[in-house]
């Protein structure tokens, strides 16, 4: 049995001081699908290859991070790159912290619109949005400029769709928008269902190219001379000192692990380095998870059932 | 002109004027207040028309229901979000239920004067037949044959809050806003409310029957610049 631990729960139990036996690990639970998956199937191995109980923590990836260093956190399951390449570099290179498994998987992000929309608006590219005749086609609120849904925000990619959007110039002609996950994708629902416009940022592999017909605009290939990102955190002036007004770099995400394990629990960082799951895999346990209902826990039970010459591999 | 009214049909979408600005209520983010006004589509002289309440009224005087489009239909809905989730997309004037094998109800609603307000993830909190409407201060002092309802005006065809009332609540609170009945079913696809989301009394009727307490509500964001300045 693996335990989940939220925060209120773990703040209940700093108060009432309950006694609670020490996991052997513990492994980070972000908040969206295929990482909570994933992260339950490393626990499940943890327990049925090496006898370790895992404990799972919901947290932010910042602070899941944090914990890394800070020696609590032992493995994030989905860490997204180039999104915190900055912090991966530190923890990694800097502070020999972190280690990340090299077997990532390819992912996307993209600004994407409904097949319907293009063929409604005529928008292909997304330098097509600093036209403000296209841009009106996606204002909703009378005020001439488009809206755009450019992620959550507490997203790492948020800040960066932001500085792409100030770059190309876009967000001259839209206005940005930054709101939960749910709230925009049942937006992109209701666009599909009647026939509107949609224009939104948008990140594979994920179930919403299976439920609706989406088509990512089109934009020049990325160029390193022409990314430039600062961060907010870093400088006032972060949006006018950066640029990137290309497409993104190829992404990726990996397994992350605490490099102390290496030492103290080898079997386990040669299991966690050698997890080599694909986009098929992670479509399928997004859309059991969010399309499906199923709880992250059961899919990945499912997962390991079907798979069992891969964890085997992964376990040698 | 009634001629004209009755080929009012199929499209429905808002012409956007802004009113003035007020921070309503804050669920997902900073929310603002708005005038969305709707027009519907004339397909003999294939153009927009304003829908007034002045049209929406005539319109239902002659029709005894709400145009084509606002009328309670099943609708393909393909969405990860689980049947009995509510969808409410104000701008354009539906509420969605989600029903198994993508598809959805949709209703037809009327929403705030000046917008829906808000938008954000909630619950269906309560639920009431026939529900007690209680004016509040500001109509009493603007419309002092409202006093009388000080105390509450019981439940009937008369009452505002109509057959059935959804309370919306965030967590465990009450956010003052309800999904309810009409006594103006005319006024369905106009923004005339006092910012509630009201549907007429066959409609939230059946609405009520099919929700449960706790399904998850999801307020899309009404003319997007509700989370200006984000």
């Amino acid at each position: 049995m693996v335990r989940v631990f939220g925060a209120a729960v773990a703040f209940a139990i700093l108060l009432t001081g309950a006694p609670v036996r020490a996991a052997d690990m513990v492994i980070g639970l972000p908040a969206w699908p295929s990482a909570q998956v994933t992260a339950h199937i490393i626990a499940e191995t943890l327990k049925d290859r090496y006898g370790l109980d895992a404990e799972l923590q919901e947290r932010g990836t910042m602070t899941l991070l944090a914990g890394v260093g800070r020696g609590e956190v032992q493995v994030h399951p989905e860490v997204w790159l180039p999104n915190l390449a900055r912090q991966v570099d530190k923890l990694s290179n800097e502070d020999k912290v972190l280690k990340l498994n090299t077997a990532g998987v390819s992912a996307t992000q993209n600004i994407c619109a409904t097949k319907a929309t293009v063929e409604q608006t005529g928008v292909k590219a997304v330098a097509d949005l600093l036209k403000p005749e296209i841009a009106a086609q996606f204002d909703s609120d009378g005020d001439g400029k488009g809206e755009i849904w450019i992620g959550a925000p507490t997203w790492s990619s948020t800040e960066i769709e932001k500085i792409r959007a100030h770059s190309y110039g876009y967000d001259k002609t839209m206005t940005l928008l930054e709101m939960p996950e749910d709230i925009a994708m049942a937006a992109v629902d209701a666009a599909s269902s009647l026939g509107r416009p949609i224009v939104f940022y948008c990140y594979g592999p994920h179930h919403v190219f299976q439920l609706h017909d989406i088509v990512m605009l089109e934009e020049p290939a990325y160029d390193p001379a022409r990314w430039t990102i600062v961060h907010r955190a870093d400088s006032n002036d972060w949006l006018e000192q950066s640029n990137a007004d290309t497409a993104w770099d190829a992404s990726s995400f990996h397994v992350a692990y605490a490099a102390s394990l290496s030492e103290q629990r080898p079997e386990v960082a040669s299991f966690l380095s050698a997890i080599a799951l694909n986009a098929k895999d992670i479509t399928a346990m997004s859309y059991a998870v969010e399309v499906e209902d199923k709880p992250a826990d059961v899919v990945a039970r499912e997962w390991i059932a079907g798979n069992k010459d891969r964890i085997g591999e992964w376990t040698k | 002109m009634s001629g004209l009214m009755s080929k009012l049909a199929a499209g429905l979408r808002a012409a956007f004027t802004w009113g003035p600005a007020a921070l309503v209520l804050t669920l997902a983010g900073v929310a603002m207040a708005q005038n969305v006004g709707t027009q519907i589509y004339d397909n003999t002289n294939r153009k927009w028309v304003d829908y007034t309440p002045q049209v929406a009224a005539r319109y239902y005087r002659i029709h005894g229901q709400a145009p084509e489009e606002f009328q309670r239909q099943v609708v393909q809905f393909r969405t990860a979000e689980k049947p009995g989730t509510i969808i409410i997309d104000g701008d354009r004037h539906f509420l969605y239920l989600v029903l198994p094998n993508f598809q959805a109800i949709r209703y037809g609603i009327g929403v705030g004067r000046e917008g829906f307000g808000w938008a954000g993830i909630v619950k269906v909190g309560r639920k009431q037949e026939w529900p007690t409407w209680t004016p509040p201060k500001e109509m009493i002092e603007r419309d002092p044959d409202s006093a009388k309802w000080a105390n509450g005006m019981p439940g009937g065809p008369d009452n505002p809050l109509g057959a059935r009332a959804l309370y919306i609540y965030e967590g465990n609170r009450d956010t003052i806003y309800r999904i309810h009945g009409t006594n103006q079913p005319w006024s369905i696809g106009l923004n005339i409310s006092s910012g509630c989301i009201r549907m007429n009394n066959d409609d939230v009727t059946d609405l009520y029957s099919r929700v449960e307490i706790g399904a998850k509500v999801i307020v899309l964001m009404q003319g997007a610049a509700l989370y200006k300045g984000v």
